[in-house]
């Protein structure tokens, strides 16, 4: 089996192609009839599918593992529980997925760079969800300790109300492209010719 | 009612046409040699070949630039090669898949028909080698034998229990048989099955992206739309299923089949997890056979959709309970339970059509969640998945729920309504070139003078479609 490219897209920190190599290349040594099952990365697999958001994928390759490889292999078992978390809304979980194991140095490139996402995103989220949150909630979403959270938090404009153990949600305007190009127009014109003829 | 492909690797869900699969390969392949009237000659004069080894030889000489002549001289010879069938083997080996694909082809075709050949054990992967490098013009000359290597092929990965041998060759036979990607093939269902059993799913998307325009029979898209559900379904592309599963249900059919009959099951659940509610009444266009008796076959899912319509948990439950036994032997008892599920969305939404601000306890109340904390999850839950817009304000306990922020001038929001006008326009061309041959078509014409006559005027014939998704 040939994983250069997936040890290239690894090393060039190429995570977002893990799952497409991957899924690929086991298609492509299956059809052959070779025995993949024991040397297979499915940690790296696994992660590559949970880094971009593709739970669906994630779940349906845990089904796939043979029965012998999720008792002897750890990481394997590590990086479902990620994904299992995910699946389950247990946000705070995840954190402790990805802390609760010591990862192979090929895996904790990925699980970190994967964690920092994951924190951007819960912070996102809080921010279009919330108004006012506890810091308890806050340290749970960020997976972070509340004095963490709340100097995250404070860094990006939030107020702490110290009586009440709240903060305080800044949203920020969001500020999108509007500007329009003459190619536009000019499709415009093709849209009121087809509706003409 | 239907009976399944009597393998227990076979999930009960995954059913085939009846006709289709008692049948052994002969049988199947002489079928098709009789129903595939696109396909049809006439058989011509036969020759007698002297031995295998002149074959070759004649396959390996005229292969290079004289492909016509290759390919009469093999249909003339096709009862002499059946005769040696069995011996075929070595002889394989002396082709090259990609220079020699129509001889190749022949020989394969007749060497996979003995029973022999299904026993072998390196069967997959040279089978898999010829669908990788063989050329699809040649291929493409005697499509019916190219599918039914292919069939014989999946047959084989899905009774060894390696469904997974067969998704990448299967993916690559189906994008060398169709002349361009708006075609359906047989293989697509087959390619879909495959996908299904090995469960890759992403991999069975990734075809059902292209959209089909043209079909030469009809079995194909059943089962094309049937399975391609089933993936969207577990994709969790509840649109795409239900455009799907439309299909099969309003496909113009004489009789019944037990298809159509699980994907309505699936049909009405799907509809009820995406859109939150089922009409079962059928579109005019829907077959007479499918709006007599589909219901008859489908009542619990009636029954749901029913309870469903209610906004009671308790009551839906219920129902879930009184006909879970059916739901666990029709393998849809996971999508049922996402029904349960969408029922705690739909509430909430319904919420925001009434309230601007309500407590998350009352929330819980109305939905009847157990506790403020859970209503809280689902809120923000649904506004992950932007399904609702809302704040929550934990210090008082309230929600906020807000008006869609989209204000449709971002230049994101222009590209998307660019790209649907697009695929509209192209939609209304096609649909006018169609409406232009049907208006040439002797038989349409000949119907409609006949109708015209009767009682009808034509503007009668002119069904405006209830809805267009984009």
């Amino acid at each position: 089996m040939d994983f250069s490219p997936l040890k290239e897209a690894i090393e060039a920190k190429s995570y977002e192609k893990i799952a497409d190599i991957c899924d690929e290349l086991m298609l492509q040594v299956t059809s052959q009839g070779i025995a993949y099952q024991e040397e297979w990365p499915y940690a790296i697999h696994l992660l590559g599918h949970i880094y971009v958001k593709d739970i669906n994928s994630a779940r349906f390759l845990w089904k796939l593992i043979p029965s012998n490889v999720k008792e002897n292999q750890l990481e394997v078992v590590a990086a479902w529980k990620i994904g299992q978390n995910l699946w389950l809304r247990d946000y705070a979980g995840v954190y402790e997925a990805i802390r609760g194991f010591n990862w192979s140095p090929e895996a904790q490139g990925l699980v970190n760079s994967f964690s920092e996402i994951y924190t951007n995103r819960m912070f996102q989220l809080l921010l279009s969800a919330y108004s006012t949150i506890s810091i308890k909630d806050t340290a749970l979403f960020l997976g972070m300790s509340e004095e963490e959270a709340t100097n995250y938090a404070a860094k990006q404009g939030w107020l702490v109300d110290s009586a009440s153990g709240m903060l305080i949600v800044k949203k920020q305007p969001v500020v999108k492209e509007q500007k329009l190009d003459h190619t536009k127009l000019q499709r415009l014109t093709e849209y009121v010719f087809h509706l003409e003829h | 009612m239907g009976r399944f492909r009597d393998n227990k690797y076979n999930k009960p869900g995954l059913m085939l046409f009846v006709d289709e699969i008692s049948h052994k390969h002969q049988q199947r392949r002489d079928e098709e040699d009789e129903s595939d009237q696109y396909h049809y000659y006439q058989r011509p004069k036969q020759v007698r070949m002297e031995s295998i080894e002149t074959l070759v030889a004649n396959i390996i000489g005229l292969s290079e630039g004289k492909t016509t002549q290759l390919h009469t001289l093999l249909k003339q010879s096709e009862d002499s090669i059946q005769n040696m069938a069995s011996q075929l083997g070595q002889s394989l080996d002396q082709l090259d898949p990609e220079k020699h694909s129509l001889g190749y082809l022949f020989l394969l075709e007749a060497y996979l028909s003995t029973p022999a050949a299904k026993e072998q054990a390196e069967l997959i992967p040279s089978v898999a080698r010829f669908i990788n490098s063989c050329v699809a013009e040649q291929i493409r000359l005697e499509p019916r034998k190219f599918t039914y290597i292919c069939k014989t092929f999946t047959d084989v990965v899905v009774q060894r229990q390696v469904p997974i041998m067969g998704v990448a060759p299967l993916r690559i036979a189906v994008r060398k048989l169709q002349p361009s990607s708006e075609h359906l093939t047989a293989l697509h269902s087959e390619f879909l099955l495959v996908c299904l059993l090995a469960k890759c799913y992403k991999t069975g998307y990734s075809i059902l992206k292209d959209d089909i325009f043209e079909v030469d029979q009809p079995r194909n898209l059943f089962l094309y739309c049937y399975y391609g559900g089933m993936i969207c379904i577990g994709q969790k592309q509840f649109r795409r299923a239900i455009q799907l599963l439309h299909n099969v249900v309003t496909a113009p059919m004489q009789s019944l089949n037990c298809i159509t009959v699980e994907a309505y099951k699936k049909y009405i659940l799907v509809n009820l997890i995406q859109n939150g509610q089922f009409s079962a009444t059928f579109p005019k266009y829907a077959s007479s056979a499918a709006q007599r008796s589909l219901k008859h076959f489908s009542q619990p899912y009636l029954d749901l959709a029913t309870s469903y319509s209610t906004g009671k948990i308790a009551e839906l439950e219920s129902c879930v309970a009184t006909h879970r036994e059916k739901f666990e032997s029709d393998t849809n008892l996971g999508l049922v339970n996402q029904v349960v599920t969408s029922l705690y969305k739909r509430n909430i939404q319904r919420l925001t059509q009434t309230y601007l601000t309500l407590s998350l306890q009352d929330i819980a109340n109305t939905v009847q969640l157990n506790t403020p904390k859970e209503a809280e999850m689902r809120v923000l839950q649904m506004i992950e998945d932007g399904e609702i817009f809302a704040t929550i304000n934990q210090k008082d306990g309230m929600v906020s729920f807000l008006e869609d922020p989209e204000q449709y001038k971002s230049c994101e929001m222009i590209e998307s309504i660019d790209t649907s006008i697009q695929r509209i326009m192209s939609l209304s061309k096609k649909l006018n070139s169609v409406h232009e041959v049907i208006s040439c078509d002797p038989a349409y014409l000949g119907k409609a003078e006949r109708h015209r006559n009767q009682r009808f005027e034509m503007d009668d014939f002119d069904n405006v479609p209830q809805r267009f998704n984009m």
